[in-house]
């Protein structure tokens, strides 16, 4: 398989001198196409830091980050932005759904800042909401819905521009185990039909569905084994 | 992301926030709504005072006494009067060609009686000329004729309020009243003339020119007004006039205006009242507009997470910007429309007590200004909205 991601030697500090603080020390990973990646670690342990660079939402201070080959340190905010809107699916703890607004709304979001027509738009998210069984959902606001309900818009909004990547930051952080066991279901099967998954997560239990699990702590990764079987 | 659905998103983001939204639009809905109001109020009182100026035809010149000076440095006049009825005889001796008629007038505040009532009033001496030109009728009665001010006849014609306040319910015709301690035969009541700027027109008396001269036992008049034999002579009038007064007086002891000079001294003057009076609303449009930028601010905040999940999304700063000055524009555009309707609706309730008229200047201002607070007052809090990190935006709580 082709590499995805490829990071080298990333090195992000924050704070200033004399109490610099390493989120990320010489952190180097490839990822490939079509991989289900578990990032774990304790709090404060990079994780998130990490995944917000791989995710083009921030940059790296020190080292070289290539997407595609591409090397996006070199790229400008608009560029990134469109990096976002085209290749790259997010997943939130906390879903970030608009509130007071409809799911079909919240799945188009992506898709308003592309040159896609309206009438295309809501037709790409209906069909990603109907696959995800929410066919009866499309004009509920996210206060009527579940937990697992609204992660599973959210998941459809990460989806709708059919992306290269998703990166789940925490997805079944906000829901019970039912619910996660759903959630994580959902990523298992889009990882089989192709897609590639990457997963932060502080759950050991929830990282063992993975079928890759890189372990970070205080900045470095401490551990990257590949799971010889995946339920 | 093109222009329609950057407004879609912005409105579909005020009608989440249907109350606020309302509540900040409701400043620049007031702000445009007391422009237009008061700008109506000013263009009604313009066209009024045309109107009346044009009922007295555009072919007349006023003499005055001193010096006049119409405008916003005028005062009243101060020097002495000399304009009197031996001028007014020269003037008509000599008037030529351009000269159509010559009415001298005398103006002055006299107590009429009638029995035991009594009542401060203006009296008016002229010729009967003067209810033609002026298209002032008798509404019972009669006006006087040119035979009674040759003859000095001791009648009057009076205005309809004198009229109700000395004779209340009775027919006043044939009646006598006491004007200066002599006795003037009422021969007529003039139509209702309404209100001209505070000055009731229907409180006069107006009696011979001749009548007049013999109760003042004055040599002076007040005006002269002399009219020409068209439109197109009243420079060649003027300049005569002006020949005959500077032979015995010197410049500054008369004034000579054309219908057209007053009309438009007065109508400079209301134009800079109706601006003030625009100006003063604008600024309540500004208040308004603070209004905006303070909510913008307050949206901005509270939707700092939202910022961040467009941003995560792959909106750029721009397509942000974009959206929260629509925002801002939409609510004081959408403000200053119905700022207008309101400000119609206002004028039109109060036309029955004030003459109101809205010009298109007025609309064109009330929706350029609203849309112009919009964007001064919406870009501040775009801005800020635009420059969030997206990872520092996602982590606000």
């Amino acid at each position: 398989m082709k590499t995805l991601l490829s990071a080298k030697n990333l090195i992000k500090v924050y704070g200033e001198e004399p109490n610099l603080t390493y989120a990320l020390n010489d952190v180097s990973i490839d990822i490939k196409n079509a991989e289900f990646v578990a990032i774990i670690g304790p709090s404060g342990s990079g994780k998130s830091t990490l995944m917000h660079i791989l995710g083009c939402l921030d940059k790296p201070d020190k080292g070289k980050y290539y997407f595609e080959d591409k090397e996006i340190t070199q790229f400008t905010d608009n560029e990134l932005a469109k990096i976002r809107n085209t290749k790259i699916g997010f997943v939130f703890q906390a879903f970030n759904l608009l509130p007071r607004t409809s799911a079909l709304k919240n799945v188009e979001l992506p898709l308003i800042y592309t040159d896609l027509s309206k009438a295309e738009a809501e037709k790409r998210s209906t069909a990603v909401l109907n696959e995800l069984g929410l066919r009866d959902k499309l004009s509920s606001t996210p206060a009527k819905l579940s937990g697992g309900q609204q992660q599973r818009v959210a998941i459809a909004r990460a989806l709708v521009n059919n992306p290269q990547v998703i990166f789940a930051d925490e997805p079944t952080g906000n829901l019970d185990s039912k619910a996660s066991q759903e959630i994580i279901n959902i990523f298992k099967d889009l990882n089989r039909r192709g897609r590639t998954i990457v997963m932060i997560t502080h759950e050991k239990d929830i990282a063992k569905n993975a079928k890759r699990i890189i372990t970070i702590k205080d900045g470095k990764i401490v551990s990257d084994k590949k799971q010889t079987t995946s339920r | 992301m093109d222009f329609s659905e950057i407004i879609l998103s912005a409105i579909d983001s005020l009608r989440i926030n249907k109350l606020r939204s309302t509540l900040t639009a409701l400043g620049i809905i007031i702000g445009v709504a007391a422009i237009i109001l008061l700008i109506s109020i000013g263009t009604g009182l313009q066209n009024y005072i045309t109107g009346e100026f044009e009922k007295l035809g555009t072919n007349s010149i006023f003499i005055l006494p001193g010096k006049v000076r119409v405008g916003p440095q005028g005062g009243p006049p101060q020097t002495v009067n000399k304009l009197s009825f031996k001028i007014a005889d020269r003037i008509e001796r000599e008037k030529g060609t351009f000269i159509n008629l010559v009415l001298p007038q005398i103006e002055k505040n006299i107590t009429a009686e009638y029995r035991s009532k009594s009542k401060i009033t203006l009296l008016i001496g002229t010729k009967s000329d003067y209810f033609g030109i002026s298209d002032i009728k008798a509404k019972t009665g009669r006006v006087f004729s040119q035979k009674d001010d040759q003859t000095s006849k001791k009648v009057a014609v009076i205005g309809q309020t004198l009229a109700s306040d000395l004779f209340e319910n009775q027919n006043p015709i044939d009646q006598k009243i006491i004007v200066s301690e002599k006795s003037f035969t009422v021969i007529g009541v003039m139509e209702e003339q309404g209100n001209a700027g505070g000055i009731d027109i229907d409180d006069q008396v107006i009696i011979p020119l001749n009548s007049a001269r013999i109760l003042t036992g004055a040599e002076q008049v007040n005006a002269i007004l002399v009219r020409t034999t068209s439109t197109e002579t009243i420079p060649q009038a003027k300049a005569q006039v002006e020949k005959i007064l500077l032979r015995t007086l010197s410049k500054d002891d008369f004034t000579i205006l054309t219908q057209e000079q007053l009309l438009s001294s007065i109508l400079q003057i209301l134009s800079v009242l109706t601006l003030a009076l625009g100006g003063i609303a604008a600024i309540s449009l500004i208040v308004g507009g603070v209004g905006i930028s303070n909510i913008m601010l307050v949206s901005v905040t509270e939707r700092t997470r939202e910022i961040g999940l467009r941003k995560a999304v792959g909106a750029t700063s721009q397509d942000i910007l974009s959206q929260f000055l629509a925002e801002a524009v939409i609510l004081s555009v959408v403000g200053g429309l119905i700022g207008i309707t309101v400000g119609y609706l206002g004028s039109l309730a109060i036309s029955n007590f004030v003459k109101t008229a809205i010009p298109l200047w007025g609309v064109l201002l009330g929706i350029g200004f609203s849309s112009a607070v919009g964007v001064v007052f919406g870009v501040a809090p775009a801005i800020r909205a635009a420059r969030l990190e997206p990872i520092v935006a996602l982590r606000h709580e």
